[in-house]
């Protein structure tokens, strides 16, 4: 369950700092709430990254399936992406009800889309991926930078 | 699950389906309101029509449409079922299920127009039995399935249980069948359909929303993977040793009492761990709905011990409090998500927010209009004259639910007429 665990684990990561930046926006500290969004949003985009040129790339070959899951989950990528935006610009307005409301948004899109992954998609690379190929998609996803 | 991704336009039911559900709910809550002008504090007592009613009104009418609303919506997002044709199949649901429930109130109120029973067993059983066998045989016919959705098979299932036994019982008011069952007949039935079916689905559906909405550690493997098998099996241990031994209800009260306030007890301590630190409505309905779990098992087992004539009625009022909060509570996450959703995955620039759909204040102000319900109800049962002011709350908490959705959906109409909208396809 290697690529789960690890998955899963960057996801909670970028739960925290979501969290984090909802708090900020809700007592009104703009600057820390700018500061947890950006660290939010760069993890958030180098954990797409990771699985859309190293996960599913490997799960893809492996399997034969390339309209199948991941093609879901690249869709719903860019749904986050595009979220990502508006939040930064209501951030940049500093306006809170719109900032809280897309948070809102965003967390449940994000985690009913972790929800899929996680119960399905990641089981599915541990289980199909070969151990050594694994390894090295493993690897090479840590090895990524934004 | 993937090919079926329940949170992609493409495969989620259209908003009308899950809109015409809660609507109609909230307008058998205000019917429900109207009728207790006229019953008082007779609903209390649990042989008499005015009970039979108002509960059929409250677990039939509000309860099972919200639910359908929910389980329409619920199905693909959790258990990854894409329901075919859903618009109509909600139609082919929804008109006899209104005019059925209509038909099974009115029977209950005029007993020797027996037609009115036969009318509404039959409206009701096609249509029920229609829409909910073929989603269970969906849910059964999963391969990856998650603890909500073997919880929701069981559920479903409970739900069948519960309609097979209303038609028995029907049949006897009709005359069709000499009734020598209907006593164990009847305690299944309400056994089934508070426990099995109400409580079950609500838990099911907590193993995923709880940690979804509000980012909370996942439930234990032992709770998400045993407890809706293990109320499912007492129910149906029970019906069957109640033929022989019908104060095995009694045993079964208490485990299930016991085992749903465990459950509401984790819950809540569930909501305390969550990583969201902001506190909305929703975890408040939450919360309320819980407690009041809790309270209405205590006076379920209290009541075994004692003679405390009035631990019935509030064991009743507080598992009303139980179903609504959560269904509220379920309620002020889905419309204002979904409409967003839906019309942000259309395209429209100027898709209104959340907040502009629903505003936290607005779920806020229904809270203690809710709240103030249910406390008037309990101040009825030792000074009447508060059934009135229960009753006019009653309206005006279901009147706010119905005007939530009309908003909702002239707000999601006028942005698909006048909004502005980005041309999907030229990203492809």
């Amino acid at each position: 369950m290697i690529i789960t665990n690890y998955m899963k684990n960057e996801h909670r990561e970028c739960d925290t700092l979501f969290a984090k930046t909802e708090e900020a926006i809700a007592e009104g500290a703009w600057e820390v709430a700018d500061q947890h969004f950006l660290a939010f949003t760069n993890e958030t985009l180098l954990h797409f990254k990771k699985e859309e040129e190293g996960l599913f790339p490997a799960f893809e070959a492996q399997t034969g399936m390339s309209q199948g899951p991941t093609q879901v989950m690249r869709y719903e990528h860019e749904q986050v992406r595009n979220l990502i935006s508006k939040m930064a610009e209501a951030l940049g307005k500093k306006d809170k009800d719109a900032s809280l409301s897309l948070a809102e948004s965003m967390m449940i899109l994000i985690q009913q889309h972790n929800m899929k992954e996680e119960q399905m998609l990641y089981a599915m690379c541990d289980r199909t991926l070969p151990p050594e190929l694994k390894e090295s998609t493993l690897e090479a996803m840590k090895s990524m930078l934004l | 699950m993937f090919s079926q991704n329940g949170l992609s336009l493409d495969q989620a039911p259209p908003l009308s389906v899950i809109f015409r559900f809660f609507f109609l709910g909230s307008l058998f809550g205000i019917l429900a309101g109207v009728l207790l002008f006229f019953y008082q504090t007779e609903i209390f007592d649990a042989s008499s029509t005015a009970a039979l009613t108002f509960t059929h009104l409250l677990t039939l009418g509000v309860m099972l449409s919200f639910m359908f609303a929910a389980l329409f919506q619920m199905l693909p997002v959790i258990a990854g079922i894409t329901l075919t044709s859903p618009v109509r199949r909600a139609n082919l649901l929804i008109y006899p299920f209104a005019l059925g429930s209509i038909t099974l109130l009115l029977g209950f109120n005029f007993p020797t127009l027996s037609w009115l029973y036969t009318l509404s067993a039959f409206l009701l059983g096609v249509s029920l039995l229609g829409t909910i066998i073929p989603m269970l045989s969906d849910l059964l016919k999963l391969q990856n399935h998650s603890f909500s959705s073997k919880g929701m098979a069981a559920a479903l299932l409970s739900l069948v249980f519960v309609v097979l036994l209303a038609l028995y019982l029907l049949a006897s008011l009709s005359g069709y069948v000499d009734g020598s069952y209907y006593v164990p007949v009847k305690a299944a039935h309400y056994s089934f359909g508070l426990f099995g079916w109400i409580a079950l689905l609500i838990i099911s559906i907590s193993f995923q929303v709880i940690e979804m909405f509000y980012v909370t550690p996942p439930y234990p493997k032992i709770v998400s993977m045993y407890l809706p098998v293990g109320i499912l099996f007492l129910l149906l241990g029970s019906t069957i040793t109640a033929f022989f031994i019908p104060d095995i209800w009694i045993l079964s009260e208490i485990l299930l009492a016991l085992l749903l306030s465990a459950y509401a007890l984790l819950t809540l301590k569930r909501l305390t761990q969550r990583k969201r630190p902001l506190t909305d409505a929703t975890v408040w309905f939450w919360r309320m709905g819980l407690s009041s779990l809790i309270l209405s098992m205590l006076s379920i087992l209290i009541l075994n011990f004692t003679e405390l004539s009035l631990l019935k009625p509030l064991s009743y009022i507080f598992f009303t409090s139980f179903a609504l909060s959560i269904v509220f509570a379920m309620f002020y996450k889905i419309v204002p998500f979904l409409t967003w959703f839906h019309l942000n995955s259309q395209g429209y620039f100027s898709a209104p927010l959340m907040h502009e759909i629903i505003h936290p204040k607005t779920a806020k102000k229904h809270l203690y209009i809710h709240l103030a319900t249910i406390i008037t109800f309990i101040a009825s049962l030792f000074f009447s004259p508060f059934i009135f002011l229960a009753a006019a709350l009653t309206i005006l908490s279901f009147g706010w639910i119905s005007y939530q959705i009309i908003h909702a959906h002239f707000l999601y109409k006028k942005t698909q007429k006048s909004g502005e909208k980005f041309d999907m396809g030229s990203m492809n």
